[in-house]
């Protein structure tokens, strides 16, 4: 057992106070004088040992030891005592709390959240804070935010804990880690502590500068939610839409899965899963307009969390990708055309006719003044790269290829003859080219020969050389990069697949360029937003369940739905363990946050006694003075 | 002092309790007496008219109290005894220390010297009496006298007793040893708190053959005392402080210490063939000599 330490040590010095008490107990000891015939029989009481025993003589002081006890337990109460924690003395402790959706699941009994149990651990340890300790709150959940700096001020503290609320988003560790992470700079962090409820990603790609104290409160009670909705485009007007459902318990849970559609329910189905048999619905649904779909998942019985019960996905209307090929580029448009729901502008003009595309192939002509989500360049050198990479008359060879790039997903690249040569000039390098924004998707002998670049919602590949100065439009792998690149200007026009929004950040969304939009959330509150000059909102935090309205002025322009949609936070499963870079951490579900433990309270709770004590054996009634 | 009337005898008692007091008469355990004639029986055969006993005859004897009757009856001679009547001094000791002067001790010791004398001199004992004071300008000593007429010499002697000072029990009755002569009976009324040994003068008094009556006379608040809380007590002759902490804590104590001396006392004068009583001031004088005196067999009515 450690021995009690002293948060005012300085508060000792009042022991000295003993030495005046001392003096005046002797100076107050004028004790009455009282004459009596003789002095003999009480001479004799005097010397009779039994008023001498050791106890008899504690008795005659008892009133000095009283107050001799009581003196020094007030210093000692004043001297702030308190019982060390068995862990580590920490004088600045991090306490990273987590307010993912999973700590908002109630037990079934009690009805508390996890949140709230960890705010009682965290309410205590503040309570006992000592002197020379400061604590500073994080919360955390897909990010972390720092709710106050290193304090004692018990005041301050607790207000921000009492303002802590669970949001409707996953837990993530990294940020909130890096976060207190950039603290150890400043403070002499030992210890970070983590009260979660433990369902976190076991994997976190952190290296710990300090020691980590993972602590848990038990997982909330049966739960039953959808981690998933998607849709895919079956036809022109047709749409399968995809709900998965998942569970928390080991038996299986009964629950309605309803589907809303415009404020009405359309369809319902009973499905039962457990935490290992989670159930896929599929709903097909047809839409000629833009068509918003809500799930709700209505739990048979007890359901922990119920921020995922609903989920929002809105299907786009139906038209054809439009697309525009340029006219030399004849290999590009047979490849092309024979895809299904396309619209491929046939004209022998140089430049398009329209001035917006889903898809545009593009050579060293340009396309005017056109613009699509998805742009293919062939044979064009993007002009900021231009003192990069030069083409050289020469054959060059792809060496290798991004093959999980969407782009070239199914495609073999490895005998393609280049009678071309892009190559990078001298002391560039692949870096340079990261850095201006483009990724290298086809690598030659000498240089790039594909490279990606992402701005905003649009996206636009670059084949460096021209394929028709190449074999691979006579490989197989050409037509299925032509269907890669419908597929993917599919995806970007929201026309083959769309996926419910989860919370977090919400999608980007088109709107006009260059104006202020307020944005309306399923809290009510509202917030301001200015769009890019690309017509592009985003960056717009969600962390709430529910619908967020983007408004201009008092019109609704659209509505986008968010939902949890994160099946480890449905499973609220915890981890046994973190996995960091270089070290395991396990989490401790029956750990206690440990907390030094004043007793002042107590020391001056027993001075209080002894002074009754004392007030009590000396003014008792003992009949009348002689 | 009593509220007796001036017509009364002595300011120490009525003339009714005076009266009863001539009536009665001291009974010591040992007939210690002077050769000189007097009215206290004698334990050997006397001269007087009174029979009291026959014995053998022995030769040597005065043929004179021979009873011939009984020699004529029994053929064998037998000798007549008749009460002797010796005179007894009665020795009155008055501890007169400022520590009789506490309640009504010292009128309680002057009560009952005053009787025990009276019956004395009723008895045509010799009687004398000592005050023990510090006090030079009070008389301290009536010298031995018997017969009616001492009466009241000893009632003025012991109303002229003030008292005061811090003279020892012990001490005085070695200097009252060195002025008496004779035999009988010592009474001492004091209330016998003192640091010396009283054992040594109760053998000088058994060595001058006085039987020695210890009359411990104390006062209630010394019996009993009702004492609390941190307190010194100073002694009222000597001057002397004692500090004493939660008095009311050594109350048994102090009992049991009260208790002891009194066995010790009244052991020291039984063994010198002596008596003992501890009395209250806060007892009457009546109740005191014709209660618990006469029912200890120290006078006789």
């Amino acid at each position: 057992m450690k021995l009690p330490g002293f948060v005012n040590l300085f508060g000792a010095w009042f022991l000295l106070a003993l030495i005046p008490l001392i003096i005046l107990y002797f100076l107050k000891l004028r004790r009455p004088k009282m004459e009596v015939p003789s002095l003999a029989l009480w001479q004799s009481v005097v010397n009779d040992q039994r008023v001498n025993s050791p106890f008899q003589k504690f008795r005659r002081n008892l009133l000095l030891l009283l107050q001799i006890l009581l003196l020094c337990l007030l210093v000692l109460a004043l001297m702030q005592p308190f019982f060390q924690a068995d862990a580590e003395v920490a004088e600045y402790k991090p306490l990273l709390i987590d307010c993912s959706a999973s700590m908002s699941a109630t037990d079934e009994f009690t009805g508390k959240t996890r949140l709230e149990l960890v705010k009682e651990r965290v309410r205590a340890q503040i309570d006992n804070l000592t002197g020379d300790q400061r604590i500073s709150l994080f919360a955390f959940s897909n990010t972390g935010r720092r709710l106050t700096e290193f304090s004692n001020d018990r005041r301050a503290l607790l207000k921000a804990l009492e303002a802590l609320q669970a949001t409707d988003m996953p837990g993530q560790l990294d940020d909130v880690l890096r976060m207190a992470a950039a603290y150890t700079r400043t403070f002499p962090i030992k210890t970070v502590t983590i009260l979660t409820d433990g369902n976190l990603p076991d994997q976190v790609d952190f290296e710990l500068p300090f020691s980590l104290d993972v602590q848990r409160v038990d997982a909330g009670g049966p739960n039953v939610g959808i981690t998933e909705m998607s849709a895919r485009r079956s036809g022109p007007e047709e749409w399968e839409v995809f709900v998965r459902v998942s569970a928390s318990s080991v038996d299986l849970r009964g629950a309605e899965l309803q589907l809303w559609e415009d404020g009405e329910q359309r369809e319902s189905h009973q499905v039962e899963v457990s935490n290992e048999e989670s159930e896929r619905l599929v709903f097909p649904v047809t839409a000629r307009q833009t068509k918003p779909l809500e799930a709700r998942l209505v739990p048979a019985g007890f359901d922990s969390l119920a921020v995922d019960n609903r989920v929002w996905l809105t299907l786009p209307a139906a038209r054809p990708l439009k697309v525009w090929v340029s006219p030399k580029l004849a290999s590009w448009r047979h490849a092309v055309r024979v895809q299904p729901n396309l619209d491929l502008e046939e004209s022998e003009t140089a430049e398009p006719r329209g001035a917006e595309y889903d898809l545009l192939i593009i050579d060293e002509d340009g396309a005017g003044s056109a613009e699509a989500p998805v742009q293919l360049f062939v044979g064009v050198v993007p002009s900021d790269l231009q003192e990069l990479i030069k083409v050289e008359e020469d054959v060059s060879s792809v060496v290798d290829w991004n093959r999980t790039a969407p782009m070239l997903r199914h495609v073999q690249l490895a005998d393609v003859q280049i009678g071309e040569q892009p190559r990078l000039a001298v002391g560039a390098a692949t870096k340079d080219l990261e850095e201006r924004g483009y990724e290298v998707l086809i690598d030659g002998n000498a240089g790039p020969l594909m490279l990606q670049r992402r701005e905003g919602l649009s996206v636009s590949y670059w084949f460096t050389f021209h394929t028709d100065r190449s074999t691979l439009p006579y490989r197989v792998g050409f037509p299925i990069i032509a269907a890669n690149v419908v597929e993917a200007a599919l995806k970007q026009a929201s026309l083959s697949e769309v996926v419910a929004a989860a919370t977090g950040v919400l999608p980007p969304i088109s709107v006009d360029a260059n104006r202020s939009y307020t944005i309306r959330t399923p809290d009510g509150e509202t917030l301001s937003a200015e769009a890019n000059v690309a017509g592009t909102l985003d960056g717009i935090a969600a962390s709430r369940v529910g619908r967020y309205d983007v408004m201009d002025g008092s019109n609704i322009v659209t509505s986008i739905g968010t939902g949890l949609l994160s099946g480890t936070e449905t499973s609220l499963k915890p981890v046994e363990e973190l996995r960091f870079s270089e070290l395991t951490v396990a989490t401790d579900e029956a750990k206690q946050l440990d907390s030094d433990k004043p007793f002042w309270w107590f020391l001056a709770l027993l001075a209080f006694g002894v002074l009754m004590f004392e007030w009590w054996y000396f003014q008792r009634a003992r009949g009348v003075m002689v | 002092m009593s509220d007796t009337a001036p017509s009364q005898l002595t300011t120490l008692f009525d003339n009714s309790t005076l009266n009863q007091i001539e009536r009665m008469r001291l009974k010591p355990n040992r007939r210690l007496t002077n050769r000189a004639r007097g009215e206290h029986l004698s334990g050997k055969g006397g001269s007087s008219t009174d029979f009291a006993d026959f014995r053998d005859y022995v030769a040597g004897d005065d043929l004179r109290y021979v009873d011939w009757n009984i020699f004529a009856r029994l053929r064998r001679p037998y000798i007549k005894q008749f009460q002797h009547e010796e005179e007894m001094h009665v020795v009155l000791l008055v501890d007169a220390s400022t520590s009789m002067l506490f309640a009504d001790k010292m009128l309680r010791a002057k009560q009952l010297a005053a009787a025990f004398g009276i019956m004395g001199l009723q008895n045509v004992e010799r009687v004398s009496a000592y005050a023990i004071h510090a006090r030079q300008d009070q008389p301290w000593m009536l010298p031995p006298g018997a017969g009616r007429t001492r009466i009241r010499k000893l009632l003025k002697f012991l109303e002229g007793i003030e008292g005061g000072g811090n003279i020892p029990i012990e001490k005085a009755i070695e200097t009252m040893l060195r002025f008496h002569r004779g035999r009988g009976v010592a009474i001492i009324i004091s209330d016998f708190l003192t640091f010396g040994d009283v054992s040594r003068p109760l053998n000088l008094l058994y060595s001058a053959g006085l039987e020695v009556w210890g009359l411990q006379v104390l006062a209630e608040s010394e019996i009993h005392p009702n004492v609390q809380g941190d307190l010194r007590f100073v002694d009222s002759e000597t001057q002397e402080t004692l500090d004493i902490t939660n008095a009311s804590e050594l109350l048994n104590v102090y009992q049991d210490q009260r208790i002891w001396l009194q066995n010790a006392l009244h052991s020291m004068c039984r063994s010198r063939q002596g008596r003992f009583m501890s009395v209250s001031s806060g007892m009457t004088l009546p109740t005191i000599l014709f209660e618990h005196l006469c029912r200890q067999g120290w006078i006789l009515r």
